[in-house]
């Protein structure tokens, strides 16, 4: 069992939720295009530019839960795998003039074997000391990547990213709706992984890996492929972020920021469950949002960190665990 | 509700009649123009971002007691961007899409223009930015305009003061070593110094980088001490910059001269820490209040800063880029003021054709939107003996030695000579 154990909120059903793949995946879309013809119709860019950054955050935290909720391994390289998927996007676009979608299927590709060698190399590690590895991975790619001419090194890469994308409003728009798509599928993953055996297995890992290994859970392959699976979505969240900003440099791609979102957004939503991170990630997202054009300060990540304190004194298993308790 | 009686009403009117007829008051009327911009008043650029908005603030409260812009108040509508770039796309797309900003300007510094460039050129804005670094080299943008001294070819022009300055010592220099961190302003002076060196023949001894998380620099420099270079040129920032100097005072490390690009020897906090190690270091600068920088309005400028700059917890003398702040907004006042409306197209066109008279001099934009004539300055810091800041205020405490129309004074060496 790792030695850094969460508190999260209990599992839901699995037999029952293994059936109801197609209703989820109907209201994900729903409520995805509610979203998109509800941003239309206010017309105003802003809301894309608000939305992009709640749902980067929603892939991200996503992600993390899949193997932190999910088999209890706390990765603090959140902010290493999304850099990682962001230089892909520049290193193919500088090599092949290709753009934002194939320089997302290159992210996810490179975040998967960056992950699944991190898991072969780590998972061995448990507990903190598995924790720590992570954080180191993410300084050592910082320092490639510092190190990394061709992406432009420290002194950062520019994209210029077209004016327009036939048929969008806007850049805007269209990166919004790249970002929703990725969210959708994101947490139509998590939601998969948690309902069918891979998410059972995980699940023995994290509440017992020697008792788990011992009744014949295969708990390296899982590992691997949660750690694979992990890593492909924190690198997808990170591929369009060159082409939000138009520039990015070393500093901004591995900010403390993404990291500790990435940890306190399932936390407070709920980690364990595929819908832990996205309620997370929805309110800390606008929480963040709103600070920075109302308080205009530094403080969101004061936000954030109270936000834990609170959580973890009144709610330990998170907004989803606090409700369920509740019943 | 109280109801205003109308021997009230009378006095009222009788009030605004003499108001408005007061000799020299003049009063801005109609809506005001917003001009908006993020600023880093939290993080790592928040000492130059909150003391930039300082500055624009001064330039407001100026600006509207003469009557405003086009007859019409300014307002300044900003919001912090805790010098994070990743927020910086959103912040200008809120101003113009939902705060509905007139003109928009930046934040500062490079790394933080540069996410704004898209959203701005979306919305085809005309756009004055401070202190970005060959920020419109990637985006060709007609309509961007830069208050940086460094012009449009930073790599040919930075270094050229500190090696055309070295080329006239008694001694003429053989060899330099080079060391910068692992950012993008001290990278491009690195190779603006790389380069020029090459060019002038000199043998280059040591050149490496360092990560911005150094925090002991004496191995480093003792490898430059054991280099044995004639001149020595660092590409630091503000934290750096101090452990570099004070490494350099403990193992006396002496050469021709020292220095080059540093950031920090220019802010006052650095000036008081470090005071006599500063004797003889030969710098890159944009400002220094010797009779040759005598502008007009730069003194009127900075008895106002340094009135409220205690207060407000900044920079206490606005030596550094304080006064291109105040330029940043006079470029905007101007162009507007000849212009007569606001029209973005027009407004370029307007910044493209004429000379801006500021408190940092006149000033005329090239096509690329850079300073058409760069003008880095090469600045020695002379006779200090202690941290007391009232000697930069006056002339004779940085020296200018270059450019030739600003020198005034001459080099003394070697660095790292008993003071």
């Amino acid at each position: 069992m790792s030695d850094a154990s969460l508190p999260l909120a209990p599992a839901p059903a699995m037999a029952a939720g293994g059936r109801r793949h197609l209703p989820f995946w109907l209201g994900a879309v729903a409520v995805a295009v509610l979203l998109f013809v509800a941003l239309r119709a206010i017309g105003n860019d802003y809301g894309y530019f608000a939305g992009y950054f709640i749902l980067q955050y929603v892939v991200l935290a996503t992600a993390w839960n899949i193997l932190g909720g999910y088999a209890g391994y706390v990765n603090f390289g959140a902010a290493g795998f999304m850099a990682a998927g962001a230089y892909t996007a520049i290193a193919l676009r500088k090599a092949t003039g290709l753009d934002l979608l194939p320089g997302i299927v290159a992210a996810a590709a490179v975040g998967a074997l960056l992950g699944l060698g991190t898991g072969y190399l780590t998972l061995r590690l448990r507990g903190v000391y598995f924790s720590i590895a992570t954080l180191c991975l993410a300084v050592v790619l910082q320092t490639l990547v510092v190190n990394w001419d061709y992406v432009g090194g420290s002194r950062g890469a520019y994209i210029v990213r077209p004016r327009e994308v036939a048929p969008f409003t806007s850049y805007g728009e269209y990166l919004f709706l790249v970002m929703l798509v990725l969210a959708v599928l994101a947490v139509g993953i998590a939601r998969t992984v948690e309902v069918t055996r891979l998410g059972r297995g995980l699940q023995a890992i994290r509440d017992n890996e020697r008792a788990a290994e011992a009744v014949g859970v295969p708990t390296l392959r899982l590992k691997l492929i949660a750690t694979a699976l992990c890593g492909a979505l924190m690198a997808v969240a990170g591929a369009p972020l060159p082409y939000y900003s138009g520039y990015l440099n070393p500093d901004g791609a591995f900010s403390l920021a993404y990291a500790v979102n990435a940890i306190a957004m399932p936390l407070i939503g709920g980690a364990g469950t595929w819908a832990g991170p996205v309620i997370g990630a929805v309110l800390l997202g606008s929480l963040q949002q709103a600070a920075t054009v109302t308080i205009s300060s530094a403080l969101n990540l004061w936000i954030v960190g109270w936000m834990l304190v609170i959580f973890v004194a009144v709610a330990p298993r998170g907004i989803l665990g606090w409700f369920r308790k509740r019943r | 509700m109280t109801r205003m009686t109308r021997r009230e009403l009378g006095r009222l009117a009788a009030g605004a009649t003499v108001l408005a007829a007061a000799p020299g008051l003049s009063f801005a009327q109609g809506a005001p123009i917003r001009i908006g911009y993020s600023m880093s008043l939290s993080g790592g650029l928040a000492p130059n971002g909150r003391s930039s908005l300082l500055a624009h603030k001064i330039w407001q409260e100026d600006v509207n007691a003469r009557g405003g812009i086009l007859g019409r108040p300014v307002e300044l509508v900003f919001y912090d961007d805790q010098s994070s770039p990743a927020n910086v796309p959103g912040l200008y797309t809120k101003l113009l899409d939902v705060d509905k900003v007139d003109m928009v300007t930046s934040s500062y510094a490079t790394v933080m223009v540069a996410p704004s460039m898209p959203v701005v050129m979306q919305r085809n804005m005309c756009y004055v930015s401070l202190f970005g670094a060959g920020v419109n080299e990637a985006f060709q943008y007609n309509r961007y305009f830069s208050m940086n001294v460094s012009g449009d070819d930073i790599r040919g022009n930075y270094a050229k003061g500190f090696l055309d300055v070295a080329a006239k010592l008694p001694t003429p220099p053989r060899s330099i070593a080079i060391l910068a961190v692992d950012n993008e302003f001290a990278q491009k002076a690195a190779d603006s110094a790389r380069y020029l060196s090459k060019q002038r023949g000199l043998r280059i001894a040591y050149d490496r980088s360092y990560p911005p998380t150094t925090v002991d620099f004496t191995p480093t420099m003792r490898s430059i001490q054991a280099a044995r270079p004639d001149l020595i040129f660092i590409g630091s920032y503000p934290p750096d910059s101090n452990g570099i100097l004070r490494a350099v005072s403990e193992l006396r490390i002496t050469a021709q001269m020292f220095g080059g690009g540093m950031i920090g020897p220019q802010i006052a906090a650095v000036q008081a820490q470090l005071g006599p190690i500063l004797n003889n270091l030969v710098n890159w600068d944009v400002y220094s209040p010797e009779p040759t920088m005598d502008f007009p309005g730069i003194r009127a400028f900075q008895e106002k800063y340094r009135a409220r700059a205690v207060q407000e917890q900044v920079d206490v003398l606005g030596n550094y880029l304080q006064p291109y702040a105040y330029a940043q907004m006079q470029v905007v006042e101007q162009a507007l003021g000849r212009v007569g409306r606001v029209d973005q197209a027009a407004l370029a066109a307007d910044m493209h054709a004429n000379v801006f008279k500021t408190v940092v001099g006149d000033i005329k934009f090239g096509a690329s939107g850079e300073w058409s004539e760069p003008r880095n300055l090469l600045v020695q810091f002379q006779g200090i003996t202690d941290g007391d800041l009232e000697k930069y205020k006056r002339p004779g405490t940085k020296v200018i030695l270059f450019p030739e129309n600003l020198k005034s004074g001459e080099l003394r060496t070697p660095y790292g000579a008993p003071a």
